[in-house]
């Protein structure tokens, strides 16, 4: 038998959605689902081996090629960009990126260089860039949303799902800037060398979508 | 104050022993398949001006260029590609030469990619130019078997090499009532096989045949059914003139005995402004990108002055050097055959004796030890199998 087709998992939602998938597609995943704290599984039917990844991660080993496909969600290739095929979109990890401000507040009112408190900073500088809008960009590991409200940013632009965490903040969404969802990505020397078995895997999963 | 003495810049690397060994075989024998085919080596300078680089087809982007200054203020770069200095070197030196140039190169080019992804910022590349010559589909035909050839002697059985032409895609997308940024949308929607939103974009753009016939371009690769499925997506006097002429050059590739490591793409997209006809790849199992790029260009000449055609490809050096590495195709380090000590009072002529065996073809190590017994040790350590010792006579001991 050939070697299996790796792919890598974003861990967390995602995973938990694509091995949702991978079931439902009739592969045998209780390798996967009782993985303790194994990094690399075997899906034996399905001649597959699961990888679960950071997000960050999951993109750089399909780009290196180490990895033939990826599951990640839109956000992070925006946010990272990189060279792959990416093939479909699996329609789960559903959410988008908002601009937000503390309610009330006129955004856009003003002279001053607006600040803005990010995870993306890469995304929130092609977003302002397009707009032809001068921000500052702080770049914040954990909650975004404290930023607006210790007065360290004019505004956020983050992932919002429900908008419940923005609301419960007193803050509010001025502007969508992009849907988001889960991606399946391929290396693109794979896709050439292995192209009937990536193929026909996508296909099972687009029927199974 | 921080001091950078002891590390290298990111994206670059130091070479040693093995690494060295695999990527000079690799120079070698794509230098003897060049030079096999009446190729000439040039080699032009490390830095070249800015303006090189940019404008019309020439369009690398600002950011990913090494700049600096030269004494006039003037803004230079870091040469990030060869094949543009060569055209224009051709357009210039070359200018009244009897056509064709074969031109061959084997030199670094920089580039300044995002840092912390494991990409180099230095990669050596060797490649050929093709340039001029009355009947172009015979360049094409020469530079593709010549590429085949090239991955071959790496890894016969699991190269493959990709083929398609940009016209297809030009063709198709001229006949959309679409601006340059849209186009360019497609373009790259195409060229990173994103299915989804090219579906997307094109839904917007209209429904017709055009836009369904792009929607199925990145789809469009593999053996010799895409063929037919292109032809079967759209037809028209231009495009199905393409398809003959590359199917004849997939089919002649064949015929030299690849069969099963050629195979085609039409979604091959890139630098489309640069590329005018037929444009190809080469992929190795062990290297996550392609390590072969190529294509006709016959427009970039003119741009300096010389309306000539050309055609050319250039290969990855340090990528198949890794390839070969991976799967034990690289030559292996050497170790000397013997090392020679000099007894005291003996140390100019055991020199003298090493220089003999090296001229003899024997690889020697000459001791800087005091004594014998230390410079056994050495060889053993070292897993060199003879020690040879220069007194009033020359004794050999096999270790």
């Amino acid at each position: 038998m050939n070697k299996p087709l790796r792919i890598a998992l974003t861990k967390g939602r995602l995973e938990k959605d694509t091995v949702g998938l991978l079931e439902k597609i009739g592969y045998d995943c209780t390798a996967v689902r009782e993985k303790g704290r194994k990094l690399i599984l075997p899906v034996p039917d399905g001649n597959l081996e699961v990888v679960l990844a950071k997000a960050n991660d999951v993109i750089t080993y399909v780009e290196h090629g180490v990895c033939d496909i990826g599951v990640v969600g839109k956000d992070t290739i925006m946010e990272m960009q990189g060279k792959f095929f990416e093939l479909c979109d699996l329609g789960f990890g559903r959410c988008r990126f908002a601009l937000a401000a503390k309610k009330g507040s006129k955004f856009y009112g003003g002279y001053n260089v607006k600040t803005i408190a990010t995870k993306y900073p890469n995304i929130t500088r092609n977003y302002f860039e397009s707009k032809g809008m001068d921000v500052e960009i702080v770049k914040i590991e954990g909650s975004v949303e404290l930023a607006p409200l210790l007065e360290l940013a004019d505004g956020i632009v983050d992932i919002v799902e429900t908008g419940t965490t923005l609301k419960e903040n007193g803050l509010e969404v001025i502007e969508d800037i992009v849907p988001v969802s889960a991606r399946l990505i391929v290396n693109m020397v794979s896709m050439k060398l292995r192209q009937q078995e990536i193929e026909s895997f996508v296909e099972l999963v687009e029927k199974a979508l | 104050m921080k001091r950078y003495d002891l590390i290298t810049p990111e994206g670059t690397r130091d070479l040693l022993f093995s690494d060295c060994i695999a990527r000079r075989a690799v120079e070698e024998k794509l230098a003897g398949i060049f030079k096999g085919f009446g190729y000439s080596e040039v080699v032009t300078p490390g830095i070249e001006f800015f303006d090189l680089f940019s404008g019309s087809s020439r369009n690398f982007r600002q950011e990913n260029m090494y700049k600096l200054t030269d004494s006039k203020g003037r803004l230079i770069v870091l040469r990030p590609d060869s094949t543009i200095p060569i055209a224009r070197l051709a357009s210039t030196r070359l200018k009244y030469a009897k056509l064709p140039l074969r031109l061959y190169y084997n030199q670094s080019v920089y580039q300044n990619n995002s840092l912390l992804k494991g990409h180099s910022d230095e990669t050596v590349q060797s490649g050929i130019e093709l340039i001029g010559g009355v009947n172009t589909k015979r360049a094409d035909y020469e530079a593709l078997s010549m590429a085949a050839q090239s991955l071959s002697e790496f890894d016969n059985e699991n190269f493959r090499l990709e083929i398609g032409h940009i016209g297809y895609f030009k063709e198709l997308v001229a006949k959309l009532d679409v601006d340059e940024g849209v186009q360019e949308e497609i373009r790259f929607l195409i060229s990173a096989k994103n299915y989804p939103a090219l579906n997307d974009l094109l839904d917007k753009v209209g429904s017709n045949q055009v836009t369904n016939a792009l929607k199925q371009l990145p789809r469009l690769f593999g053996g010799v059914e895409v063929f037919e499925k292109a032809a079967e997506i759209y037809t028209d006097d231009k495009i199905t003139g393409i398809l003959y002429n590359l199917k004849e050059v997939y089919n002649r590739l064949l015929n030299l005995g690849y069969e099963g490591r050629i195979s085609v793409d039409l979604g091959i997209v890139s630098h489309t402004d640069y590329y005018t006809g037929i444009v190809f790849k080469g992929y190795l199992s062990e290297v996550g990108q392609s390590v072969l790029k190529g294509g006709r260009y016959d427009k970039l000449l003119g741009e300096f002055g010389n309306d000539c055609p050309a055609v050319g490809f250039g290969i990855n050096v340090d990528d198949v050097a890794r390839h070969i590495e991976k799967i034990g195709g690289a030559p292996r380090l050497k170790t000397a055959d013997a090392v020679v000590y000099g007894e005291k009072g003996y140390v100019v002529e055991a020199v003298a004796y090493a220089q003999k065996l090296v001229r003899e073809g024997l690889t020697v190590e000459n001791s800087l030890f005091n004594t014998a017994e230390e410079s056994e040790e050495y060889a053993r350590t070292k897993g060199i199998k003879k020690l040879i010792i220069v007194g009033e006579d020359v004794k050999e001991l096999e270790l």
